[in-house]
């Protein structure tokens, strides 16, 4: 049966040939699945209408263009969801189905209320579990339904948060019943996570849908992360103005892209587990200046993992020692450190008592019906009953898999159910709940699918507020059973709809949350970041060049005038001199060095090789992730077209090397001059910006003397010579220049003029070192006697006058086969610029020991 | 009686450790039958920061930073505790029954089973397996006091199985220990609250000192010049009795406590995360009971 109007080619010529003013197409919900767009018969209701008319007027093709529009977006800005199985290619992108989830205010008012309450029953609960445990105590609660959860953490007894909440962030998964209220299935409360993408989906949806998203009165989100920020600065110890960080467990994790997205949004610096150190009873974080105190953070690292002193000892993403400075009140960790406990399945089947106990009433809010193995009856109901129920772990970070019963074989059946009466206290089983359906695009319809909504609260001085709406997730099909982000699922931008025109006080907090990030000082990025960007500076350059030669090369070993054996030969070897690919071509047969072909194309593509392009690019690449929050909307989008390019790279070079290979190179040099252009144009002279561009020149100014090395040393007849230096000339981008000069001196002269002493020349090696000198004169300054260079200017100064020294018609005297003063000068420079390089990098970056344990103790399983 | 206690960690790294952070179990608190007059602790090199709290389980814990680079870590406790000459009550076959109370420790909602119950469950290190309730169960029964099945047990731990300090090292899984029957202290403390929980009586681990009596003639104790590990059980008369395995005894006098957990993941008596050191650092630990006369 066709689910909708548009599901048949014929339809689609009517809509092509279609009059103005008629219906494109028209949503229909599947007849017997739960649908929240329609009523029983199958109308629209009144709250969808609005929209569902306005996209039927806007017609599929138009709607199909945005989703293009709304990919494009979402790219550019970086937005993905990393999903941890596909390696090899760990970005991925963020799915936002346009087709927004609509909730009417009256109904979301209802929700709301319970949501809100939801929250202060959970806090309320937290706060007991760590402190006094009436709810143990008075038998509200069996006690191994919480000493026996790995999200117990027994190290954080009687740690409180200043003022009334424990719980900072709450998130709720829920989905609609036939009844038309929610039903619970899950909470969370260790690092909720989502509330970033409904900001990017927001944005997203507000630009491709101005009018629309206008009209329709969609109540505002910003007021929520304004809250957040007032909230976690009020928790600040200090009394200065407080520095909050974003710990994130870094650019491999699923929402990498979230946390740096939030911490640029709320203007906080976002800090990985090695950016913090504790001492002297505090936290800090590392920056150029030294150490910053931090004095809140809001953490995106799960619990257990946050300092391995005390909690698990084996984390890598954890700050050691972090857990006393909590307990001294040094620092406030949001949401508080043990939280994982609330995310505790069991909660869900004693919820209803747990809320007369600590509320007086039972919760608005239903949750799903939950079955504990601890409890003797739930494991026989669990037994005789288990291929209608999910069988879930308690404790999330246990291992165990979630299982649908029905899915099971006999046997695999027998072996769960052992399992579980070994292990009763670690499984919960619950009943998988229908989902109600919502219109979404699909390649040629709007389709019913199934979907999932996640909330969020975040605390205020007396209470909470709920995010207006939330995350939406949807099924891959209409009858898709399993919705999660982990396996793909699209998500959708979630619209309460007013009935009247929202207040101004909203539009007030939203320019102040902007003026806020634009307020986040440079000053504040931990040394980590500006590292990222020095490398980012040496890996861009470095490609760079690379690929220009790799281009030369290309175009004169295939041009129309044959060079000769020997010119071929010191050509290939500086090749692999430049890329550092060594031994390639250096020592290799005349065979090979005939037929350089196969070599060539894997110094290209092969990322197994270091100094390839492709891995000199790769690591480009992540050091632009680890510095993401620096890089402007624009930069970004030549970073993602520099990841297409090398994407596309064996698909260009499919073909080998035999028709203009340099053709393939083309985009890839096209985009690296697009970014090398931004960062002088579109980034902040910042302590990052001069730091990037330390490392472009150091890396500049190297290749210069291995090109020169590799190309002009080596003494040849005068035919070669000209090809040579026409080779390096075409590389550094001066043979139009060198041509036009006058010409009463010899070629080579001239050439080498350009390329080493030409200080008006922005690829001459004097260009690079002046450069240098400037940015180095600009960098912050720490206390120095008066008058006494420091070592990295030293460093400089002399290579400066090194070659400003020097004399050219010397350094081309030849000896038997090489130029041997200009072998010496280049080779001082090179020290000269490696010594810099290292000066800096001990000076300015950290350099991070490893922690280990002193006794090696365990996080076994319970 | 009166003691002294001197105990000693001395770590010794073969690289520079830049800075340490580090919690210590290693001071003697009040329990039913001890008193801890007085104690110190001495770091060297001076650390940074230093905090003394109780844990989570009545213990106390003694947190320090050194900020400092040091090549060797050097802790010292000293401590003066008075121990009651306790229950010399020797007829074990009285009082509860096995029976009686494990329907005490399901049925009877106190605030002390409540406690008790967490002791019961699976610990880092501790986990009541099939094979240890086959192995604890001939030494379990209904009619029998509990204090009687639990010595017994004590008893066969010591005779069936064999100290032997070359064959575990802290990461030997229980399972190695009881299919060998070799092990130190800290094992046959581990699987005896290992059958306790899996028998359904709560068990905790007990880390602490023993006064070793070397006159001729007696005895020697073994777990002597080192911290020592026994168990605990809960009694629903008596409360945590406690028992030596290794020495086949119930604990008295000479058995100091410095701390009760789950297992030794929560009693370690020294552990943190240090910066750098490089591999394999030299460990040596030095204990000395010195009974002094009573005033």
């Amino acid at each position: 049966m066709s689910s909708t109007t548009l599901s048949s080619p014929q339809s689609q010529v009517q809509s092509q040939n279609q009059i103005p003013g008629v219906k494109l197409f028209e949503y229909q919900s599947l007849p017997g699945l739960l649908d929240d767009a329609c009523a029983e018969d199958g109308s629209v209701k009144p709250e969808w209408s609005y929209l569902l008319n306005s996209l039927g007027d806007l017609g599929l093709k138009a709607l199909q263009d945005r989703q293009q529009i709304s990919r494009r977006i979402l790219r550019d800005d970086g937005a993905t969801y990393n999903i941890y199985s596909q390696d090899g290619n760990p970005s991925n992108r963020w799915e936002l189905d346009l087709v927004p989830h609509v909730i009417g205010s009256d109904d979301w008012a209802s929700i709301e209320a319970g949501l809100l309450e939801r929250a202060e029953l959970f806090n309320l609960m937290l706060r007991d579990l760590y402190g006094e445990r009436s709810l143990l105590r008075h038998g509200v609660l069996p006690p191994e339904a919480i000493l026996s959860h790995g999200g117990f953490l027994r190290a954080c007894q009687g740690i409180q948060l200043p003022g009334e909440h424990e719980l900072i962030l709450h998130a709720v998964d829920m989905v609609r019943q036939r009844d038309g209220n929610m039903c619970v299935l899950s909470d969370r409360t260790q690092v909720p996570s989502g509330a970033g993408y409904v900001l990017e989906n927001r944005t997203v949806m507000s630009r491709v849908f101005p009018s629309l998203f206008r009209d329709s009165h969609v109540h505002r989100i910003a007021s929520f992360f304004q809250r957040l920020r007032t909230k976690l600065t009020s928790l600040s110890p200090s009394n200065d103005i407080p520095r909050i960080v974003v710990l994130t467990p870094g650019g491999q994790n699923e929402n990498y892209f979230e946390h740096s997205y939030l911490a640029n949004y709320l203007g906080f610096s976002l800090v990985q587990s090695g950016d913090l150190v504790v001492r002297n009873g505090f936290v800090w974080m590392k920056s150029l200046e030294g150490l910053t105190r931090v004095d809140v953070i809001l953490r995106r690292v799960d619990d257990v993992f946050c300092d391995p002193v005390e909690l698990r000892s084996d984390s890598q993403l954890g700050v050691p020692g972090l857990l006393e400075v909590i307990r001294a009140g040094n620092v406030i960790m949001a949401n508080p450190l043990g939280s994982g406990v609330l995310e505790n399945p069991i909660l869900l089947k004693y919820l209803p008592e747990i809320s007369k106990s600590l509320l007086g009433r039972e919760p608005r809010l239903a949750s799903v019906k939950t079955y504990w193995c601890g409890d003797d009856s739930d494991l026989k109901y669990v037994t005789d009953n288990i291929r209608q129920l999910i069988i879930k772990p308690a404790y999330r970070g246990s291992g165990i898999q979630s299982v649908w019963g029905g899915d099971l074989t006999e046997q695999q059946l027998n072996k769960l159910l052992a399992t579980i009466h070994n292990k009763r206290y670690q499984y919960v089983a619950q009943e998988r709940l229908e989902k109600s359906h919502i219109p979404s695009l699909s390649a040629e319809s709007l389709e019913p699918r199934p979907h999932i909504l996640r909330s969020f609260a975040v605390a205020t001085d007396s209470s909470y507020m709920v995010m207006p709406g939330g995350l939406t997730r949807i099924g891959m099909q209409p009858q898709g059973k399993v919705i999660s982000m982990q396996s793909g699922s699209p998500s959708k931008d979630t619209w309460v709809t007013a009935t009247e025109p929202e207040r101004t006080e909203e539009i007030s907090t939203v320019a102040d949350s902007i003026q806020a990030s634009m307020e986040s000082p440079l000053f504040s990025l931990p040394s980590r970041v500006v590292e990222n960007l020095y490398w980012l500076g040496r890996y861009a350059e470095r490609a760079e060049t690379s690929l220009r030669f790799l281009r030369t090369v290309f175009i004169m070993l295939n041009g129309e005038e044959p060079i000769s054996p020997n010119a071929r030969k010191i050509l290939l070897h500086a090749v692999t001199e430049i890329t550092t690919t060594q031994p390639g071509f250096i020592g290799a047969s005349e065979e090979l060095l005939a037929n350089p072909d196969e070599e060539l194309l894997l110094i290209i593509k092969d990322n197994k090789r270091m100094g390839s392009i492709r891995s000199t690019l790769n690591a480009m690449l992540s050091s632009a992730d680890e510095s993401k929050e620096l890089l402007s909307t624009d930069t970004m989008r030549v970073i993602n077209d520099l990841r297409d390019a090398l994407d596309n790279l064996d698909q260009d070079l499919a073909g080998g090397l035999t028709s203009a290979p340099e053709e393939a190179l083309d985009p890839l040099v096209t985009a690296l001059i697009a970014l090398s252009g931004l960062m002088q144009e579109s980034m902040v002279r910042g302590v990052g910006w001069r730091f990037m561009e330390l490392g472009k020149r150091v890396e500049r100014a190297l290749q210069t003397i291995n090109t020169i090395n590799s190309l002009i040393i080596p003494v040849t007849g005068k035919t070669d010579q000209t090809t040579l230096l026409t080779a390096l000339l075409t590389t550094m981008e001066v043979l139009i220049t060198f041509r036009r000069r006058n010409r009463n001196r010899s070629g080579i002269e001239m050439g080498l003029e350009l390329v080493m002493l030409d200080s008006g020349n922005p690829r001459s090696l004097l260009f690079q070192l002046e450069k240098l000198q400037q940015h180095l004169a600009d960098l912050p300054k720490t206390d120095t006697l008066k008058g006494q260079l420091e070592e990295e200017e030293r460093a400089l100064l002399e290579a400066v006058t090194s070659l400003k020294l020097s004399r050219l018609p010397q350094l081309l005297e030849t000896t038997t086969d090489n130029r041997e003063e200009m072998s010496n000068l280049l080779g001082q420079l090179e020290k000269l610029l490696s010594e810099f390089n290292r000066i800096i990098s001990d000076k300015h970056f950290d350099h991070r020991i490893d922690p280990q344990q002193l006794v090696t103790t365990f996080w076994g399983e319970q | 009686m009166r003691y002294r206690v001197r105990h000693t960690t001395h770590y010794k790294y073969a690289n520079r450790v830049s800075h340490c952070y580090n919690l210590a179990s290693i001071i003697p608190g009040n329990t039913g039958r001890q008193r801890c007059l007085k104690n110190s602790i001495t770091v060297s090199p001076l650390p940074a920061v230093t905090n003394r709290r109780t844990d989570y389980f009545g213990n106390e814990a003694y947190h320090f930073e050194i900020q400092r680079p040091h090549k060797e870590l050097i802790i010292t406790a000293e401590s003066y505790v008075d121990m009651d000459d306790g229950d010399r009550e020797l007829n074990f076959d009285l009082g509860t029954s096995y029976a009686e109370a494990l329907d005490y420790i399901g049925q009877n909602i106190t605030p002390e089973s409540i406690d008790a119950r967490e002791f019961l469950l699976n610990s880092p290190m501790v986990n009541a397996t099939d094979e240890l309730a086959g192995y604890a169960r001939p030494s379990f029964q209904s009619d029998r006091s509990l204090k009687t099945c639990v010595s017994e047990l004590t008893t066969r731990i010591f005779t069936d199985f064999q100290y032997d300090p070359n064959f575990t090292t802290i990461a030997t899984p229980l399972n190695e220990v009881l299919e060998h029957k070799r092990g130190v202290c800290q094992d046959f403390a581990h699987l005896q609250v290992g059958c306790l929980r899996a028998m359904g009586i709560p068990a905790k681990y007990v880390s602490g000192y023993i006064e070793t009596l070397p006159k001729p003639g007696e005895e020697k104790l073994v777990g002597a010049d080192a911290t020592h590990a026994w168990i605990a059980y809960f009694s629903p008369q008596e409360g945590w009795v406690e028992f030596d395995p290794t020495n086949n005894k119930p604990a008295n006098n000479q058995h100091i406590v410095t701390a009760m957990g789950r297992d030794y993941y929560d009693v370690t008596p020294v552990k943190g995360v240090i910066f750098g050191g490089g591999r394999n650092p030299e460990l040596n630990v030095s204990v000395d009971v010195a009974r002094l006369p009573d005033n």
